[in-house]
This record gives structure tokens, C-alpha cells and sequence, in this order.
């Protein structure tokens, strides 16, 4: 290894780092509010999923099987609706467990004991893994043999699937162009260092610096950025995901303490990797823009 | 060495600089380029380290086709063209010791070659004891020889200087002079564009002069004036209209 060679390069890095401070910082600071409201949408996203998992695991499809069926078509049916891989359970109730968890259901609100024959079909309860299945799998039991009605909330799963479809694309824009700012702010950065180390540039290139030598200290200069915001950002989030977080899940009743579960280590080196990523994009096609030759 | 075959240049707005150029310059040769201002004596340097492609025309230097040359290849060509020019082009914040080895560290040298071409070429300018000064504190002189020991610390086959004593004093003129003259003698094909006449005629090597971006005169041991004989009339005349 050849410390002074390292050297050199640290202190090319350090010295347009250094340059024009404010602006150093303006860049920073415009990557930690997008890193920041990319954690809040990324972590958002992930806690409305769990909220929506939840609701969707207490969506079943009901499957009402006809008079005809006997124990062994019963049987057939749970077989063939399990080997669906987009199923995650069926549960079988036949017409005298229906009867009877009907009983419990309505005890107190009606003399059950009047009900003398039993009305219920045998039913199955299927409840599916993605709640966007919800309604391909319906159609597909109802073609089964002996099913005579299928039944599940149609209105529910569609509105909370468009709604989620509505909130990720509206966040997706929005952050499309936070992203689109930060790397603007850094390869603005990026060209007033070049300006200002213009007769230095010029030098190197007529003693014969290659372009990748050239570009180095520059395309270092926007990581730096964007990894410095990114850490600031990820500061300023796990202050709120300490701090905030158990606040909003114990006002919020419906805020599942599930999110609190969410692994923040993973969701921290995407967001390491989104702010390294655009500041080197950034910087490299700010430093290819002024330096072709 | 360095050979232009029917080398023109117009620039974009139209300016034609270079018109149909043919020069051949032997290895470690001394040549100087002469001629009025704006006749293209700098456009012509500019095309040896590919600063400038010709509009028409081959360009070679060391036996490389530089016209057509990738630009990835450029960096390499210009390891092999120290250049120099009359406004020294110094780094202000950096020490003649830094100014130096700039040069080196920006090509990726290795630390250990640093520590021993930088000095052997602030020796070889004379200015060893000054290595630790910054450029503002050095004389013209001072700071061309500086400029001339970056050119050089690369152990390039060529070096163009363009009018590099046109900011310095008669007595500092010849110094730069004799310094490049002596870099010659060790092999270094040295190509220079002039206005100084004291230092052309008193050195007598071989002279070429352009007017309006072509070729009038080309002299193995010539003089800065066209007067002198040898030269054909038609140049003469040329040269006074
Ligand atoms: N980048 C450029 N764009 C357009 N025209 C240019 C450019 N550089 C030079 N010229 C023109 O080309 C011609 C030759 O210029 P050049 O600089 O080569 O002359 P020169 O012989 O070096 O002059 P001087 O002795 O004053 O340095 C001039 O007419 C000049 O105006
Ligand atoms: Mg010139």
C-alpha cells in the first residue's frame, strides 16, 4: 500500500470538500430530508401492509357446499382448494358446527332451542396469503365440484387494494422527485468545486491525468454528501422511531404494535445505499457533463 | 518524430488558423516557430499534445496518429509532451516542491518515484533551494523554470513551449533559453514559438515561420527577421505586406 499516494488523494477529496462550505451543507441537508421521508414512506409502507394484512386475514372467503355433498366430497373439496398455493388455510365446518357456533353466536338474542331442524349447509372457510387473490380464488372454488355458493366482503378487499395502491404511487412520485432534487443540489455542488478548481483540472489534464483519476476526488465528494445526509437522516429516525413511534401506536388503537417490530437494520442500509447511490450518480454525471474533453 | 501531412485547422467561427501545413521535426531536434501574432504558431502546438484536432490532415508525434487518437489514449500522449507557455500555468496554493510533483501524483506514480524525480528535476532547473517557496514569492524566471521542471518531470520525448520567455526580461529570457537548450542536448525534441528575436538569432537552430497559417520559411540554422539571405523572395515580400 502507498500511504502517500492515499494521501494525496484524501487531501484532493478533503480540499474540494472544503471548498464552499455552504453549499457542502446545502447538499447534505437536502439529502437528509429526502433519506428522512424515504425512511417515514418506506417504514409507512411497511406498517400499513401490516395493518392491511391484518384486515385481510380477518377477509375469508366463505364456500357453501350443497345438500348432495357427503363427508368423503367434503373432503375433496379441502384437498383441492389446499393445494392452491395462493391459499393459507381452509377450515372445515360442517352443517352441525355451523349450527352450533351459530347457537353461541346468538345466544341471548334469540331462543335457539326453536330452531328444530338444522338449516346450514356444510361450509369451508378459506382464507388466502395476498389479499389481492381474494377474488381469483373465489372464482376458482366456485368452479369445484358440489360448491353451491362462495361467498367473501368484494368491497372491503377492493378498497383497501385501491387504496394502497393510491398512497404508494402518490408516495412513489413524491419521493421520485425528492430524489430528482438532491441529485440536482449535488451536482450543483459538484460544478461550482469543478469551476472553482478549474485551472487545476486544466493542469492535470495537460500532464496527462486520465479521466477516472480526474473524476475520483469529484465523484468522492458527492458520495460524501450523500452519505452524510443519509446518516444525519437516519439520526433523525431513529429518534423518532425510539421516541415517537411507542407514542403513535398506543394513541393510535388501530396502528398495530406489530410495526414496532419493523427491523430497522435492513431498512438502514437501503437507505445508507440510496444516499450513497445518489450522490455518486449525481456527481458522476455532473463531473462526465464538464470535463469532456 | 512529430510530422504534420497537409494539416489544416479552421476554427468554428471560421477562423482559418493552420492552411495546408506539411512539417517534419527530427528526433531531439531544436526548432523554433516564428511569425506574427494570430498566424497560428499556438494552434500548431495545440495539435501535438491534442488539445486541437486538425480539420484536415494527419498529425503524428512519436510515431502516433494523434488526429485520430481516442481521447482515453490522450493522457498517455501528453506523459510524452511536457508543455509549457508563457504564463507559467502555476498552482498559487501549492509549493514549487507540490507544483512539481503534482504532475507526477495526478498520473498515479508511486510515492517512492516521486521522492526522486522531483528532486532530480528541481536540480536540473537550478531551483532546488527553493522547493519549499510558493510561486508568488518567485521571479519570472523563477517561476518559468518552475513550470519547465513540471513539463519535464514526467521524462517526456517532447516539449513544446509556447513564447516562454514572453513575460521575462532579456537576461532571464536566455536563462529559460540555455535551460531548454541543455534539456535538448539530453535528448528532449524541443519545439518553440517565439516572438524573441534577440534569443533566435543568437542561438541559430532551425527556424520555421508561419504567415496566416502557412508555412514561408523553413531554415536548418535560421534567423528571427526574414531579411536574411537564404530565404526566397516571395517570403520576403510575404512577410512585409
Ligand atoms: N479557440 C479559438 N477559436 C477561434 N479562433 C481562434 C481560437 N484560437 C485562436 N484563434 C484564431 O486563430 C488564429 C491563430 O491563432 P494562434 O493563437 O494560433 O496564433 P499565434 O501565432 O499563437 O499568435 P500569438 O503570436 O499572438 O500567440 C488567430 O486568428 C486567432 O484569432
Ligand atoms: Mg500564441
Amino acid at each position: 500500500m502507498d500511504w502517500g499516494k492515499l494521501r494525496f488523494f484524501l487531501n484532493e477529496v478533503r480540499r474540494n470538500f472544503t471548498r464552499n462550505v455552504i453549499m457542502q451543507l446545502t447538499a447534505i441537508g437536502t439529502v437528509t430530508v429526502m433519506i428522512v421521508l424515504l425512511g417515514v414512506f418506506l417504514f409507512g409502507r411497511e406498517a400499513v401492509a401490516r395493518i392491511g394484512d391484518q384486515v385481510v386475514h380477518q377477509i375469508e372467503i366463505s364456500v357453501f357446499l350443497d345438500d348432495k355433498a357427503t363427508a368423503s366430497d367434503a373432503h375433496d373439496a379441502i384437498i383441492a382448494i389446499r393445494s392452491d398455493p395462493r391459499v393459507e388455510s381452509v377450515d372445515y365446518v360442517p352443517k352441525a358446527e355451523g349450527l352450533r357456533r351459530m347457537r353461541e353466536r346468538l345466544r341471548n338474542q334469540i331462543d335457539t332451542s326453536l330452531l328444530t331442524s338444522n338449516p346450514l349447509p356444510d361450509a369451508l372457510h378459506v382464507r388466502v396469503i395476498d389479499a389481492g387473490t381474494v377474488a381469483a380464488v373465489a372464482a376458482h372454488v366456485r368452479k369445484l365440484p358440489h360448491v353451491a355458493d362462495v361467498e367473501y366482503a368484494h368491497d372491503a378487499v377492493e378498497r383497501l387494494l385501491r387504496l394502497s395502491d393510491v398512497v404508494g404511487k402518490v408516495g412513489i412520485a413524491i419521493l421520485a422527485l425528492l430524489i430528482f432534487t438532491a441529485a440536482i443540489i449535488i451536482s450543483n455542488t459538484i460544478r461550482l468545486t469543478v469551476y472553482a478548481r478549474r485551472r487545476e483540472i486544466a493542469i492535470m489534464q495537460l500532464v496527462g491525468a486520465s479521466n477516472t483519476y480526474i473524476r475520483l476526488p469529484f465523484i468522492c465528494e458527492g458520495l460524501l454528501d450523500g452519505l452524510l445526509g443519509a446518516l444525519l437522516a437516519l439520526a433523525i429516525l431513529a429518534l423518532a422511531r425510539w421516541q415517537l413511534l411507542p407514542k403513535i401506536t398506543t394513541a393510535l388503537p388501530f396502528v398495530p404494535a406489530d410495526v414496532l417490530h419493523i427491523d430497522p437494520t435492513l431498512l438502514a442500509l437501503e437507505l445508507l445505499g440510496v444516499g450513497a447511490a445518489v450522490g455518486i450518480l449525481a456527481s458522476w454525471v455532473s463531473v462526465s457533463r464538464q470535463l469532456r474533453v | 518524430m512529430i510530422s504534420l501531412r497537409g494539416v489544416s485547422l479552421v476554427y468554428p467561427n471560421g477562423t482559418r488558423a493552420l492552411d495546408d501545413v506539411d512539417i517534419e521535426i527530427a528526433k531531439g531536434s531544436f526548432v523554433f516557430l516564428v511569425g506574427h501574432s494570430g498566424t497560428g504558431k499556438s494552434s500548431l502546438l495545440r495539435l501535438l499534445y491534442r488539445e486541437q484536432k486538425p480539420t484536415r490532415g494527419e498529425v503524428s508525434v512519436d510515431n502516433v496518429r494523434v488526429d485520430n487518437m481516442r481521447n482515453a489514449k490522450v493522457p498517455e500522449l501528453r506523459r510524452n509532451v511536457g508543455v509549457v507557455f508563457q504564463d507559467f500555468k502555476l498552482l498559487q496554493d501549492k509549493t514549487v516542491w507540490e507544483n512539481v510533483a503534482f504532475a507526477l501524483q495526478v498520473t498515479g506514480a508511486r510515492t517512492k518515484d516521486v521522492m526522486r524525480q522531483v528532486p532530480r528535476v528541481l536540480d536540473q532547473v537550478g531551483l532546488a533551494h527553493k522547493a519549499r517557496v510558493f510561486p508568488s514569492e518567485l521571479s519570472g524566471g523563477e517561476q518559468q523554470r518552475t513550470a519547465i521542471a513540471r513539463a519535464l518531470v514526467n521524462n517526456p520525448k517532447i516539449m513544446l513551449c509556447d513564447e516562454p520567455t514572453g513575460n521575462l526580461d532579456p537576461v532571464n529570457a536566455n536563462e529559460i533559453m540555455d535551460l531548454l537548450h541543455r534539456i535538448n542536448l539530453k535528448g528532449t525534441t524541443m519545439v518553440v514559438a517565439t516572438h524573441n528575436a534577440q534569443v533566435v538569432d543568437r542561438m541559430r537552430r532551425r527556424v520555421i515561420r508561419l504567415e496566416h497559417g502557412k508555412i514561408t520559411a523553413d531554415d536548418e540554422r535560421g534567423f528571427y527577421h526574414v531579411t536574411d539571405a537564404g530565404e526566397t523572395t516571395t517570403t520576403v515580400v510575404a512577410a512585409f505586406k
